[in-house]
């Protein structure tokens, strides 16, 4: 009743024009930053701000927040046209969108983002309404050996996601776990692998190594064939999902929203996580895994609803408890603290118009989203047509601006290219990039939680597993390594 | 409210200004403004990412210096290296013309002596104003074994029974650095759990998976108020007015070794202009006596230094500061 009651207050907060305005200008804002390959919504919202100053307190995070969730709409729309992520949450959209780019169903690929995006970003809107604070006392219990027992889980699934050969899947995600490596030792701040440079203090930029690897080097592939004038190599057929299609795909899309809800909880999670976890966990459960990466719209469903709801899960800890699981809601925590308002446990009983409002602003935001995005459908399919020599030096620049304006260091940019030339090269020899980024991703968390795991043990590694939580993670690794190698090794005829 | 609101507008007038001095500061900005300058937007670098403390305090900076000046301002964030790259760009690439100001911390200091390899200095930064501090706290839980004990209790039981009472710090940072000077001093032993940022280990705390976080107000003030943390002690010169009830380390063991707190303040790359520089250095210190920021840092639960506020000599005072903690690293073997 509670809840009712304070969504009710909410609505009443937001269904002022001002307030409606500014939750459709960062729907806007969002799609078109999703939609732009490297231009993310961290850079969005560090750019915007300022403007937030001049704005009360609820129209200012209705904007942020909304840039934030709409981002993840139009990150899947350069996925599936062009092979290039728009985000790095929308990277494994590639793989089965663009497939079904190339067979001429864009449509459906692009329309099915939509949707399911828009059921992902209300479930999990809804879940918050009714459950927020509960959700965040569990949330805060999740120490360093829960955190180190769900990485391993999450690298135990990029496993099943490896195509074509085990050994040069796993070999990939070695190379992904050292990469990570290069930086400050998060144990004693030392530097290790930086060879004395101060670019390389920081560790490896993940946003660089994503538009290098997967923008950088499609563009350097289709160079190679620009004799082919388009990227429409068949006619466009249907522009929406089809009966089929739907049947498909909702299971993925409710699967995705509960997984990315989770994922968005915990720290280091949320959308990035979430989605290359959702796409994993579809190709597992598949009854013919083999379709994936060949077009398969359950590779396209799940992901692109389990970002969605990440970012609505990623939204909780930082207003009811003040504590932000990732570098954007840092920043929308900042764009509170500029605001004089200083998010904590009595956030929600203290500022129930802003919480409330904000909660009640994500239900019209997704609304938003949904109507911007579908007639764009149209719109975008017909970008395939551009041909090739005028589509890619424009996404080449915006691939080079958008890495740029992350950190505002050039560095960057030699990275960018570096793993754009590298990534080419792997792709030639038939290395699979996905696993590269996942375990990316998950190595400095996982390496973290760990060494902090035994640091506060007093018996050493025993703390992972008397720690009900971390035991039962740790187990479901167990199990499905096992799973995954039998089958491996049952097609393969052995691990080569 | 509008009446209380003058009065204390008033009040803060008239400390901060000399008696009879009382004028427009946009005016008296306007006459120290160089012809020439400025053409294009000031940039003010902040080498942390958008929306921590140190960029809050930046943007919360600019916003009134645009607004006295009326100068165009922008805030750029230049991340990574938990700073370093930011600092190095300031020391050595950033074009001593006026139109790069950096608004950093004394976290500078130990980049220039620890990790800059003699690549750049700290002096290659020369300050034009002080902004604002923070001083490292401890906080406890108010659940759990080491629940009410003071900060002298519960050093006394970690000299008791050694390396069971788990710390988060930051490493190789002062959140680490005043533990050395504990243990050092009194012979006891925590058990240091590594985190990146003091906010996590907060959450840490919360979570029960810390018994003692450290952290700055702002970081924990939500959970005080809430009832969910107790604060032990604070590594500075003298209690805050915002938690009086709360000693200070040095207080509690009778020393005057323990001082770890971020220095904020406004700097120029060296060779900027002695018009450009002295006409920013007004306009950042006619910021800081405006009333509504000062408001809003107090708000934010910074402090002001007595000292850097009324410093003559503000580039003398801070090396002062630089100094103590280059003894702490020489003495602890860091530096040579």
């Amino acid at each position: 009743m509670e809840a009712v009651n304070g969504l009710l207050t909410g609505f009443g907060v937001i269904l002022t024009p001002s307030n409606l305005y500014l939750c459709f200008l960062g729907s806007l804002i969002g799609t078109l930053v999703g939609v732009l390959p490297g231009v993310g919504p961290l850079a969005a919202l560090a750019l915007l701000l300022p403007v937030t100053f001049t704005l009360s307190p609820v129209g200012g995070l209705v904007m942020l927040s909304s840039i934030f969730y709409g981002a993840m709409y139009g990150g899947s729309t350069t996925s599936i046209l062009l092979n290039i992520p728009g985000e790095a949450a929308s990277v494994v959209t590639c793989f089965d969108g663009h497939q079904m780019a190339r067979q001429g169903r864009a449509g459906p690929a692009l329309g099915i983002a939509a949707i399911g995006s828009f059921i992902a970003g209300t479930l999990g809107v809804i879940i918050m309404t009714f459950f927020a604070p509960a959700i965040a006392a569990v949330a805060i219990r999740f120490g360093p050996p829960e955190n180190f027992a769900l990485m391993v889980l999450g690298l135990v699934c990029t496993l099943f996601m490896i195509s074509g050969s085990t050994i040069k899947g796993v070999l990939m995600m070695a190379l992904g776990c050292l990469t990570a490596a290069v930086g400050l030792d998060v144990v004693n701040g030392r530097e290790r692998y930086t060879f004395g440079s101060v670019d390389l203090s920081g560790g490896i930029e993940l946003l660089a190594v994503v538009i290098g690897l997967f923008g950088i080097a499609e563009i350097l592939s289709n160079v190679e064939t620009m004799a082919k004038t388009t990227l429409l190599a068949d006619r466009i057929r249907g522009l929406w999902p089809t009966l089929a299609d739907w049947r498909a795909s909702w299971r993925p899309i409710l699967r995705g929203s509960g997984l990315g809800f989770l994922l968005g909880l915990v720290p280091g999670g949320g959308p990035v996580t979430a989605a290359f976890m959702s796409y994993a966990l579809e190709k597992r459960i598949a009854a013919q895994p083999e379709r994936f990466g060949k077009g398969a719209i359950e590779g396209v469903a799940g992901p692109e609803s389990a970002n969605n709801s990440a970012v609505a899960g990623s939204l909780i800890p930082v207003l009811s408890l003040g504590i932000p699981s990732n570098p954007v809601t840092a920043l929308l925590l900042g764009a509170l603290i500029i605001q004089g308002i200083q998010p904590g446990p009595l956030f929600i009983a203290q500022r129930p118009d802003l919480f409330w409002g904000i909660v009640a602003s994500m239900y019209i935001g997704n609304v938003f989203l949904l109507l911007l995005n579908l007639p764009l459908v149209g719109l975008w399919v017909q970008f395939l047509r551009i041909p090739y020599r005028v589509m890619f030096p424009v996404v080449l620049l915006l691939c080079v601006v958008g890495t740029y304006s992350a950190n505002k260091n050039v560095f960057d940019l030699w990275v960018m290219l570096g793993f754009g030339v590298g990534g080419y090269v792997l792709r030639k020899l038939e290395y699979d990039l996905a696993p590269f980024v996942i375990a990316f991703v998950l190595a400095p968390l996982l390496e973290q939680s760990l060494r902090q795991s035994l640091v506060m043990s007093p018996d050493g590694a025993m703390i992972l597993i008397k720690r009900p939580v971390a035991a039962v993670l740790l187990a479901a690794s167990a199990v499905l390594t096992y799973l995954m190698f039998r089958r491996r090794t049952k097609n393969e005829g052995g691990l080569s | 409210m509008k009446w209380a609101g003058i009065a204390y507008a008033l009040v803060i007038a008239l400390l901060s200004t000399p008696a009879g001095a009382q004028s427009d500061p946009k005016a008296e900005l306007a006459k120290l403004k160089p012809k020439d300058f400025p053409t294009q937007p000031i940039e003010f670098t902040v080498v942390y990412p958008a929306g921590g403390g140190m960029d809050v305090s930046a943007r919360l900076l600019a916003k009134t210096v645009e607004n006295l000046s009326g100068d165009r301002i922008i805030v750029n964030n230049r991340t990574g290296g938990a700073g370093m790259v930011g600092h190095s760009y300031l020391a050595t690439q950033a074009k001593p013309d006026g139109y790069t100001v950096g608004v950093i911390a004394s976290l500078l200091w130990g980049d220039a002596m620890l990790r800059a390899q003699g690549r750049w200095a700290y002096t290659d930064l020369e300050p034009i104003a002080y902004v604002n501090s923070d001083a490292l706290i401890w906080v406890g839980s108010t659940e759990g074994p080491y629940k009410g004990m003071s900060i002298k209790d519960i050093v006394n039981a970690a000299k008791e029974k050694p390396n069971t009472i788990r710390v988060a710090i930051v490493p190789g940072s002062m959140w680490e650095y005043i533990l050395d000077q504990i243990e050092a001093n009194s012979g006891a032993k925590f058990l240091r759990v590594p985190f990146q940022g003091g906010g996590a280990g907060i959450t840490a705390l919360i979570g029960g998976n810390v018994d003692i976080a450290q952290g700055f107000f702002s970081e924990f003030r939500g959970y005080l108020e809430g009832g969910k943390v107790a604060p032990l002690a604070v590594a500075s010169g003298s209690r805050m007015d915002f938690l009086k009830d709360m000693p200070t380390f040095n207080e509690a063991f009778g020393s005057n070794e323990y001082l770890w707190q971020l220095v904020r303040y406004a700097v120029v790359p060296k060779g900027t202009p002695a018009d450009r520089k002295a006409y920013l250095a007004a306009a950042v210190q006619a910021a800081m006596k405006d009333p509504e920021l000062i408001a809003e840092y107090r708000k934010q639960g910074v402090f002001f230094d007595p000292k850097l506020q009324n410093s003559k000599d503000l580039a003398a005072d801070l090396n002062a500061y630089a100094d103590v903690e280059r003894q702490f690293y020489v003495k602890t073997g860091r530096l040579k």
